[in-house]
């Protein structure tokens, strides 16, 4: 039933069309399909399609990024409609990101942020250029279950151990997972500062913050 | 490519064509063949001492004047895929490999008629390799018609042209019989030929009577031939690169006359290589120095001819850094001066020995030269100024069309890496480029087929096979239909 519906909603991910994709998602409601549905047989596989098209070298970032944004566009025409329902998406979990103090890199940030919510997880996403207190007292905040520190620069990356140190000041951890993430940071830093996880790229970064969810 | 890189001026062209006349003229060229002295006595040639032959420089002139400017090369379908004139460059393998580096096993051994098999449909597969030559001589045929068997394979495992060599000329009388079978006749074949000989020549000064024969007969027949004299500086020729070349050209003009006394208007293939000179400590011709490149290729500019040029040979005997090194070179430099046939991709041990992995890191070079020359566009859409506008200082590019537009008009490689070290480590372990390259080779082994010879055309080329097996008087040898080449 609606095969044809969840296939176009598929491709509107695929695609990277959020305009498409919204369409079809206001079409679904209208055809009475549930909006939860909708996400999980339609637009979630064209997503999970993308990434795995994304690993193998055979899409570039922006249509990754793309696909993103169509199911971001999606799930907020779905969002609403849940709610009345009072259904709602599974969430994944609550991340809180942000680039740190003196860096004001964010496209990397952003795609982890656009990936993480189109994959299920909530996110708070700071922005750039975010003082080391503020991630903790956000996290504190929206009872986060992660929070991810984004840096471009070797002279940044110090800031992601600040905010490390600062999650421990404020009795956070363990129990809030920190990962972080940029082009100068690798597995042994993450290691060396106590963070919990890190990922080479926006991918990998859903990858372990699921898992570290068990999810 | 907008322009060629010119080694040569106009003025040292023209002093090498003096040259070259006065070498004819004064000195004069040996030629073992009664129909081609003939045909250059009558055309006013002075001959002495039975074949010694000593050309006006009229007759030269006369020759350059009717010999075609452009040659195009088709593929097995018809379709004309090889424009040889101007700066069009096409890169491909080199024939008749005595040795293969096996890519499965790393083993150096000699080759058997599969792997002519193979290297054919690797050619056929990778896409810039726009011909294809046998790489291997098979040892597992009957050696004095191994030609025909190459040719058979060739013809059924690829559709792009083939540049073929054979021993004799009843095996180009031979290849060009099963060439006009596929092609559907003699006219077809010569209205879109998809096929040219490569004849080498002994040197420049003695024209060998089986060359002059091949020559004579594809020029009867009005189908290309790539008339190729030899000259070794040091040996059979000056060490000097100039001296070397003059003298090969001399060579080129000698063929160039008695095709088109044969049949004005002949289409021929002259050298885009000439003034190379043995190694003179180790006595191996060596594929790849420096010192020669482009200087053949801009006399054929100046002569406005097509040519069958270098690139891709390496003279290592591994599939190693030297290899993939001075394959790159040689790609690039001849790539940058124009010529047109190049061949030799995937040749190791100065072309003793044929590499098929080897073969699939310079189609890689190939598809990175072609980027790197490739004209620029400058235009509102690839200015982009609306688009830098509406991003602005705050924005960024990531999400817009423009950008998904023309992201995969850049190039993206195959073979080489550009993964970080975790992404590098993860995918394949670590690999090395001839690693990846062998990879790409068995997987292309593993699914790529070309579109198969129709039945009847396949059992007309078989036909011809046996029926030189039979004039050897032994048992054919030839599979009772096409289908382990396919």
């Amino acid at each position: 039933m609606h095969e044809e519906q969840f296939n176009a909603m598929r491709q509107s991910i695929v695609d990277g069309a959020p305009e498409h994709a919204s369409e079809l998602a206001s079409k679904a409601l209208e055809l009475g399909i549930a909006p939860l549905e909708a996400i999980n047989k339609g637009f979630v596989p064209g997503l999970t399609h993308i990434g795995e098209q994304f690993r193998l070298g055979e899409v570039f970032l922006p249509d990754l990024v793309m696909a993103g944004e169509a199911m971001k566009a999606a799930v907020a025409v779905l969002e609403p409609e849940m709610q009345k329902r009072g259904t709602q998406r599974e969430i994944l979990g609550k991340v809180v990101l942000g680039t740190v103090k003196g860096d004001i890199h964010e496209i990397g940030k952003t795609l982890v942020s656009t990936l993480l919510s189109a994959s299920g997880f909530q996110v708070f996403d700071l922005g750039v250029d975010v003082p080391v207190e503020r991630f903790a007292e956000k996290a504190r905040e929206v009872q986060a279950d992660i929070v991810g520190v984004s840096a471009l620069l070797t002279t940044t990356m110090q800031g992601q151990k600040s905010v490390v140190e600062a999650l421990d000041r404020h009795g956070l951890r363990p129990k809030v997972k920190v990962i972080v993430g940029g082009a100068p940071v690798t597995r042994d830093w993450a290691e060396k500062i106590g963070a919990d996880g890190y990922g080479q790229d926006a991918m990998a970064a859903v990858a372990i913050a699921r898992s570290l969810l068990h999810k | 490519m907008n322009s060629v890189w010119a080694r040569l001026t106009q003025e040292q062209c023209r002093q090498l064509h003096n040259a070259s006349l006065e070498i004819l003229e004064r000195t004069g060229v040996r030629l073992f063949n009664d129909e081609a002295l003939a045909l250059v006595r009558e055309a006013g040639a002075k001959v002495t001492d039975g074949n010694r032959v000593r050309f006006p420089a009229r007759l030269v002139d006369q020759a350059l004047s009717t010999a075609p400017k452009s040659v195009t090369l088709h593929d097995r379908m018809g379709r004309p895929v090889m424009p040889l004139e101007g700066a069009n460059t096409f890169f491909g393998p080199g024939s008749d490999c005595l040795n293969i580096i096996d890519h499965r096993t790393g083993e150096r051994r000699r080759p058997v008629l599969q792997d002519v098999v193979e290297a054919t449909r690797v050619c056929d597969a990778l896409k810039e390799m726009s011909f294809v030559m046998s790489m291997f001589l098979p040892a597992d045929v009957p050696q004095d018609i191994a030609d025909r068997y190459q040719f058979q394979a060739m013809l059924h495992n690829t559709i792009k042209p083939i540049v073929f060599v054979t021993y004799e000329t009843a095996g180009c009388v031979d290849a060009i019989a099963m060439a006009e079978a596929v092609a559907g006749g003699a006219d077809a074949l010569r209205e879109r030929p998809f096929v040219a000989c490569y004849i080498n020549v002994t040197t420049g000064l003695l024209h060998n009577a089986d060359a002059l024969e091949k020559l004579l007969f594809l020029a009867g027949a009005g189908l290309p031939a790539l008339y190729i004299p030899v000259v070794s500086g040091g040996t059979t020729g000056p060490v000097t690169m100039a001296g070397g070349l003059a003298l090969s050209n001399a060579g080129v003009l000698v063929g160039l006359v008695i095709s088109q006394l044969k049949r004005e208007g002949a289409p021929v293939v002259i050298p885009g290589f000439g003034g190379d000179a043995l190694d003179l400590r180790t006595m191996v011709d060596p594929y790849c120095g420096p010192d020669p490149r482009g200087m053949a290729q801009a006399l054929a500019h100046f002569y406005q001819l097509p040519m069958f040029s270098l690139g891709g040979a390496s003279e290592s005997k591994l599939v190693d850094q030297q290899a993939s090194i001075e394959a790159a070179l040689d790609m690039l430099i001849n790539a940058l001066c124009g010529g047109h046939i190049m061949h030799d991709c995937g040749y190791l041990e100065s072309g003793l020995t044929g590499s098929l992995t080897q073969l699939a890191i310079c189609n890689e070079v190939v598809s990175w030269i072609r980027h790197a020359c490739q004209p620029v566009e400058i235009s509102a859409e690839t200015l982009a100024l609306d688009v830098i506008d509406q991003v602005g200082p705050d924005g960024q590019f990531l999400k817009l069309p423009h950008t998904r537009r023309h992201m995969r008009e850049r190039w993206y490689p195959i073979l080489f890496d550009r993964d970080n070290y975790n992404g590098w480590l993860a995918k394949g372990g670590g690999r090395t480029l001839a690693e990846r390259a062998a990879e790409q080779v068995s997987q292309i082994l593993a699914s790529h087929q070309c579109e198969p010879l129709g039945p009847a055309v396949a059992e007309a080329v078989r036909r011809i096979v046996l029926r030189a097996e039979a004039q050897l008087g032994r048992e054919p040898l030839a599979p009772a239909s096409g289908g382990s080449y396919a």
